[in-house]
């Protein structure tokens, strides 16, 4: 357990707390129990989404593809339902594997076609985009299944369903990063990849496999979008690819790979959530939301930038010399 | 002005890290036309020495004396405003960039207009390289020279700014025997025009050759000054470490007759020509050569990176044929590569993570990892090869080249590797740690393991190895037992032809 909750998990949860706190201390709705049951529901599509996110980045690419996927499975998920007449027992793990596929082709040629996973996965942000569009004229699809809302909007005694959605997929994650040959594999090709290939670890299969479970975890979250509104539309998921790296970052995972804690990405989402919630509360106008969540992906980035710098300044306050001298 | 006025006196310098005294009251003179050799073992406090000589930090107390006046340098700027240029240990050149654009980087020339005049830039830069005696082209691109010729660009831009003062921390770290020689003419050249040069270097026998005078640290303090201590290696030996360090080859001699690996006409398209060779049970094997000459990349065919267009390689008597490097680790062979840095270390593990990259299938079932099994290697390993107790504190960024250099090793042994390829094993770290690496050698051949030793330093491929093989030009031209060659008949069999190295990048 120390292994998972380690001083990575600090930062982030101070960051989380100290939001919170400022936001029930300027609002006087933020602690009802019916405003924080709302904030699973908001932050659960982000916060599944972002773990994809953050293992790309873990193992040092990057996945911008996200938002457009959202869009394309949700017509994918609409046509197979509504139009192919197939079950939801049916539609769902189905709508689940095309997620992984698309991640693991977008990986297969990041890895073994040598193309950068920006541009790969930039690409993939346009394309899909349109591809969601060719789909019932490009228009949306409604009332899709009876069966489909209660996923999104059901409880378990008394909590919110995707509650326990995000505690099922984090434990997982969190236990395959930490727990499992894959987790180690995925942090040495992000931490080193030409001493991961000099230690015989399959550096092109790990990549690949870091995009394929971020396919399968945006095809959850695509899961989720369509049970919110019961619907299909190529224009759901814009900026969530965005949405879901920052939460990363907020939780102070390197995009320079390696370096992370999954369980911190959720934190970092619940940040920006809360964040946008707080000032949902005090009616503020959603053009000062963007403004402030630009803020704090400048701020947390900024931190992770600055970190030898700020322990430099917090060593030379405090105790030991955390750089390292050589002689 | 007198002659026997320092250029520059650092007089009674301290600089305290948190926790760490590591610099106490350290005095250097640098004198005009002399080159001081600054030594002492990884830690003693010469990295921070030349930090504070080049203006990157600001010591604590201690007074600066410039031709006999008190200043101070504030910052890098203003250090090579004053004529000092730093060469560091990490080179500061801009792969993308030309040679010319490199040597003139952050000093352009520029034309009346305000333009960079690079007509100027290169016939320049064509001057300080004839000068240097180099044959680089001015207008080539910097990364695609081999490491060697990047560090003498790295010098030619000191060359450039034309430094009163030139610090050079580990420049021939990364050189082949010529090239080091090279720089020494050109060194010798730069004092006899009345240039001070401070010599920072862990290869002894090189500051044995060339350096004036030597001030030797210790604990951050300074244990022999300057005219204290006779050049000689173990004279500098015995003062560096504080005592008797006991054999500085503590070669055992573990070799069987069982021949584990045998490579035959090896060929490929990146630099070998026709490798052939044994390697024995327990034996050392020295790959001799100069940089350039094939050695790395006879390395690099044997371990699968290259692919091999003829040839063949046979292990434990049955024919192999890696076409990657994971198949070569999976058939017991391992590299450590020369570069612990850029491919060695995963910076972002602990000395665990670290030892058991290589055995992650080894260590897991269905997937999972024994996290139990791990530790207890770990630790096994870490007191066996003495590696220091914060290992497993922090990620290994914080630790000592030579317990880095351990840990690198350590992976092969908790992968329990038969053929261990160990590329410049003890480059850049102290005497102290490349006698722990020497014992650990022993201890792998007595464990039965076979060793291919790559090293540019003479001393020890002739110490450490049973058997040397010469290599030129890609081509081992004959395998000759150790303690029959010396080091001029070495140096003279590895050098008689002309130096150029093989066209390495024709086809990327």
């Amino acid at each position: 357990m120390k292994r998972i909750f380690d001083a990575q998990l600090i930062g982030p949860f101070a960051a989380m707390v100290i939001v919170a706190m400022i936001v029930a201390l300027t609002t006087d709705r933020f602690l009802n129990p019916g405003n924080l049951s709302n904030l699973f529901l908001q932050v659960s599509i982000v916060a599944l989404i972002a773990i994809g996110s953050t293992v790309v980045i873990f193992a040092a690419g990057i996945d911008l593809s996200a938002g457009s996927m959202v869009a394309l499975l949700t017509m994918i998920l609409a046509q197979m339902l509504k139009f192919m007449g197939l079950p939801l027992l049916l539609g769902l793990p189905l709508i689940l594997i095309v997620g992984g596929v698309l991640g693991l082709l977008l990986g297969v040629i990041t890895s073994y076609g040598r193309i950068p996973s920006f541009i790969t996965t930039l690409a993939a942000l346009i394309a899909f985009r349109g591809l969601a569009l060719t789909f019932n004229n490009g228009s949306p699809i409604f009332s899709l299944d009876p069966g489909l809302e209660p996923i999104f909007y059901g409880k378990l005694a008394g909590i919110p369903l995707p509650f326990f959605y995000l505690l099922f997929f984090y434990a997982l994650a969190a236990f395959t990063m930490n727990f499992t040959k894959l987790g180690r594999e995925i942090y040495a090709v992000g931490g080193n990849p030409a001493a991961a290939v000099l230690t015989g670890i399959n550096v092109r299969k790990v990549q690949a496999i870091t995009f394929a479970i971020a396919g399968f975890m945006t095809a959850v979250g695509a899961v989720l979008m369509s049970a919110r509104l019961n619907s299909g539309s190529p224009n759901y998921g814009q900026t969530l690819e965005l949405q879901a790296i920052a939460a990363a970052v907020v939780g102070g995972a390197s995009l320079a790979g390696g370096r992370g804690n999954i369980l911190a990405t959720f934190m970092g989402a619940m940040t920006i959530v809360i964040v946008q919630n707080g000032l949902n509360l005090n009616a503020a106008p959603s053009s000062v939301q963007n403004i402030v969540l630009g803020l704090i992906i400048l701020l947390a980035v900024g931190i992770d930038m600055w970190r030898a710098e700020l322990s430099a300044l917090l060593s030379s306050i405090f105790g030991k010399s955390t750089s390292e001298k050589r002689g | 002005m007198s002659d026997t006025t320092p250029l520059w006196e650092f007089s009674d310098i301290s600089k305290a890290y948190p926790g760490v005294l590591a610099n106490d009251k350290v005095c250097i003179k640098l004198m005009k036309g002399s080159i001081h050799g600054l030594l002492g073992e990884n830690g003693c406090g010469k990295s921070t020495m030349i930090k504070t000589l080049s203006g990157v930090q600001q010591p604590d107390s201690g007074k600066i004396l410039h031709n006999g006046e008190e200043v101070q340098i504030p910052g890098p700027l203003a250090a090579r405003d004053m004529g000092i240029a730093t060469v560091f240990q990490e080179f500061s050149i801009v792969p993308t960039l030309s040679v010319g654009e490199n040597i003139f980087l952050g000093n352009m020339p520029r034309s009346r207009f305000g333009v960079i005049d690079w007509v100027k830039v290169h016939s320049e830069s064509a001057r300080v390289l004839k000068e240097m005696d180099i044959d680089i082209d001015p207008e080539a691109i910097t990364g695609d020279l081999s490491v060697g010729e990047q560090q003498l660009v790295e010098i030619a831009k000191a060359i450039a700014m034309d430094a009163s003062m030139i610090i050079l921390d580990e420049p021939t770290a990364a050189l082949g025997e010529e090239e080091i020689e090279q720089l020494h003419k050109l060194l010798r050249n730069m004092r006899s025009r009345g240039t001070a040069i401070l010599y920072v270097s862990h290869r002894l026998d090189e500051v044995e050759r060339i350096v004036n005078e030597v001030t030797i640290l210790r604990g951050g303090c300074v244990v022999s000054a300057a005219g204290e201590t006779e050049i000689n290696v173990s004279e500098i030996v015995s003062a560096m470490v504080g005592g008797d360090v006991g054999e500085h080859y503590p070669k055992e001699n573990n070799s069987t007759e069982v021949v584990v690996l045998r490579a035959s006409g090896l060929k490929t398209k990146l630099g070998v020509s026709d490798a052939t060779f044994e390697l024995k049970r327990g034996e050392v094997l020295g790959l001799g050569g100069v940089l350039g000459s094939g050695r790395t990349e006879i390395a690099r065919a044997l371990f699968g990176v290259d692919k091999l267009t003829s040839g063949s390689v046979e292990l434990d008597g049955a024919s192999v044929k890696f076409r990657n490097e994971m198949e070569a680790i999976q058939a017991g062979i391992a590299l450590v590569p020369e570069n612990r840095k850029t491919d060695g270390l995963f910076f972002n593990f602990r000395a665990s993570g670290n030892i058991t990259a290589a055995s992650l299938a080894g260590i897991s079932k269905l997937g999972l990892l024994d996290l139990a099994a791990e530790g207890a290697g770990t630790e096994r390993l870490m007191n066996e090869l003495e590696i220091s107790a914060q290992a497993e504190a922090k990620t290994v960024n914080f630790l000592s080249g030579g317990n880095q250099q351990k840990i690198v090793i350590a992976r092969w042994l908790f992968a329990e590797a038969q053929v261990l390829i160990l590329d410049e094993p003890t480059q850049g770290i102290d005497i102290g740690a490349k006698i722990a690496v020497y014992k650990l050698m022993n201890a792998l051949t007595r464990a039965g393991k076979s060793i291919i030793l790559i090293s540019s330093d003479h001393d020890e491929l002739l110490a450490m190895s049973d058997r040397v093989a010469i290599v030129q030009h890609g081509t081992i031209k004959k395998v000759v037992d150790a303690n029959k060659l010396s080091h001029d008949d070495l140096v003279r069999a590895s050098a008689d032809q002309t130096h150029h190295a093989p066209q390495e990048q024709a086809a990327s």
